[in-house]
């Protein structure tokens, strides 16, 4: 899916994915798979309830259907398809429906450079590395532990305070991990609309 | 399954960088697909 990005945004496609999972599972998941730009929506709370809308929750079960729906400029759904829970999708042909409707060409991905601090045995820290892995930022983005590098605790305070994790992007410095996460999906996935 | 043809329901969802995200912020400028999967940890 990843792979094809390029393609739907020339489709003027943005891709969604979606299950009742939370988003930190999602985050850890999206990482073990190499990482995932786009967005995946916890539909978390109350459980399956966007999915339940679309008719694809299966209540029975407590997942959501193995289902694809397409949704046009004008929010009307133009394709939808289940290919059942253990099924496979044909990302190809959903990749030809999306450019048989077309659309102004998406942005691609944007470019951020920095440092981002952190800490073992710290959830904020994993939170922001699991962003880093996900956005495709490991080329650009340095990530230092400071409990194992006593020259990257230093380099920490002399961006103002000892506190991790901390993101720095040229004279900025971030440290909490939403700001962090937000940040770098704001520059580097921004959302269209 | 919602019929084709026929308005989609909006909704709004946090994503996984912990934006809210609803459906209705796409409209007039891109088209949605949407992925439902059963669960992480399975193919999507």
């Amino acid at each position: 899916m990843e792979a094809l990005l390029d393609r739907f945004r020339a489709a003027g496609t943005q891709v969604l994915g979606a299950s009742v999972d939370s988003v930190y599972c999602h985050a850890n998941w999206a990482s073990s798979l190499g990482g995932i730009s786009f967005p995946l929506l916890a539909d978390f709370q109350p459980k399956g309830a966007a999915a339940q809308s679309l008719g694809l929750y299966l209540a029975d079960k407590g997942i959501t259907d193995r289902a694809t729906v397409l949704i046009d400029r004008e929010g009307i759904v133009r394709y939808a398809h289940s290919v059942g829970p253990g099924g496979r999708r044909d990302i190809a042909a959903l990749a030809a429906e999306c450019e048989r409707i077309g659309g102004p060409v998406l942005p691609g991905p944007g470019t951020v450079a920095g440092t981002l601090f952190v800490k073992s045995k710290c959830g904020p820290s994993r939170a922001a590395r699991l962003a880093v892995d996900n956005l495709h930022l490991a080329a650009t983005i340095t990530v230092r532990n400071v409990n194992d590098d006593p020259a990257a605790r230093a380099d920490l305070a002399g961006h103002g305070k000892d506190q991790a994790p901390c993101l720095v992007v040229g004279t900025k410095a971030l440290y909490e991990s939403a700001e962090i996460i937000g940040e770098l999906a704001r520059r580097t996935a921004p959302l269209p609309g | 399954m919602i019929t084709p043809g026929t308005p989609a329901p909006d909704f709004r969802l946090t994503d996984h960088f912990g934006r809210s995200v609803s459906l209705a912020q796409f409209r007039g400028t891109c088209n949605v697909l949407l992925l439902f999967y059963p669960l992480d940890w399975t193919p999507t």
